[in-house]
């Protein structure tokens, strides 16, 4: 994670969320999970309620998704294994 | 992107598989039919001959054949004891069977000579038996038709199986060979690029024609370390991996040193950044070698210079 979501960065230091927050939260329409992987490994398994935009293309549509900068994102991926 | 409240869940769908949390998947659609058919009650649903032909054919093979000899035994053991309660029996030549040991030889003899439809003639059945005797026939029949297509249908998957997998073998061949030639052409084109201040419009093309050449092998990889059913031995890969980080860093060295480009290769660039840095150590569904993962994490570092 800490290598795949340079693009989200929003300082030197990254925050970041705990498992029982999100579990807490996947109800809450103003709280918004990304899915960074690639499209098929999205489909093949996901956390509920995310939305998949992949590290390629999350330039050119995050601002389309998530036209508010200050709006809470929680960003993942595959993990550390 | 100026994004001021985003976190990371650093744990990402490792963690949270492995937690036991909900997780949901993308179903393939279901075709017409099936969709069709899940949509009767069960009780609705007709309990026909090519339904239980199709159960039959999912079985496996050994219990398909334990199955088939399963009947054989027991039809034998009927035709054995109608002989003793019923009075009809069996009849060998001109005497009837006993109803003794050697007579359920017989009479298993006779049921495995009906079941394969081979009909002797030698031992005959009496009275209602030879109505039991058709229906082991044809039971028998379509049961060990299945056993065979079965038999057939392992070897043709074999067969498919080696197919994919030489041809597997073969791509991944083409690919580092490929690899090996954009980048000899890379290097060629930099000796050029620094001999003359502009490249010379055929050389520009072939630029564009290894450009393509290696878009289409990274997206091989890409597919490779994502589409994980046929995986090639870490030590290929590996090899895979330092070949497109090679090219990859060589391109950029040439970009750096060359500003002519067209829109085409605009394009590819664009795409050989966005494949490559999704190729990471920890972005790829399955684990690696520890020496593949850098080479990974190599080439998505490249892949921000290029971007």
């Amino acid at each position: 994670m800490k290598q795949t979501a340079p693009h989200m960065k929003t300082s030197g230091h990254k925050q970041t969320i705990s498992r029982e927050e999100i579990l807490s939260r996947l109800q809450d329409p103003a709280f918004a999970l990304v899915n960074v992987m690639p499209k098929e490994t999205f489909e093949a398994g996901h956390i509920p309620h995310s939305i998949n935009l992949p590290l390629g293309e999350i330039e050119a549509t995050a601002r389309q998704v998530f036209p508010v900068l200050t709006r809470e994102i929680a960003v993942y991926c595959m993990g550390s294994t | 992107m100026g994004y001021t409240n985003v976190r990371y869940y650093v744990g990402g769908m490792t963690d949270w598989g492995e937690s036991g949390a909900p997780v949901e998947r993308v179903e393939a659609p279901l075709t017409a039919a099936q969709a069709t058919r899940n949509l009767q009650p069960i009780s609705a649903r007709r309990v026909s001959w090519a339904n239980c032909l199709d159960i039959l054919a999912n079985w496996p093979l050994e219990r398909l054949v334990g199955f088939w000899l399963g009947i054989i035994i027991v039809f034998g053991f009927v035709y054995w004891a109608a002989g003793i309660g019923m009075g009809w029996g069996l009849q060998a030549g001109n005497t009837t069977v006993k109803p003794d040991f050697n007579g359920l030889g017989t009479a298993i003899y006779f049921s495995f000579v009906t079941a394969l439809s081979i009909g002797y003639g030698d031992v005959i059945p009496l009275g209602p038996l030879r109505i039991l005797a058709v229906m082991e026939g044809i039971a028998g029949l379509l049961i060990f038709g299945c056993v065979i297509s079965k038999l057939v249908s392992h070897r043709q998957e074999e067969l498919v199986e080696e197919i994919h997998r030489t041809t597997f073998e073969d791509r991944l061949d083409r690919v580092r060979t490929n690899l090996h030639l954009v980048l000899s052409d890379l290097e060629t084109i930099d000796q050029i690029n620094r001999e003359h201040s502009a490249l010379p419009s055929h050389v520009l093309k072939r630029l564009e024609s290894s450009e393509r050449v290696f878009t289409g092998e990274l997206k091989t990889i890409h597919d490779l370390l994502y589409r994980t059913r046929l995986l090639p031995e870490e030590d290929a890969l590996e090899s895979l991996l330092a070949n497109l980080t090679l090219c990859l860093a060589a391109l950029i060295d040439l970009l750096n040193s060359q500003t002519q480009r067209s829109a085409g290769l605009n394009a590819d660039l664009k795409t050989i950044s966005n494949l490559a840095n999704e190729i990471c150590g920890e972005c790829v569904p399955r684990t690696h070698a520890p020496a593949s993962k850098q080479w990974m994490d190599q080439i998505q570092e490249l892949a921000k210079k290029l971007a």
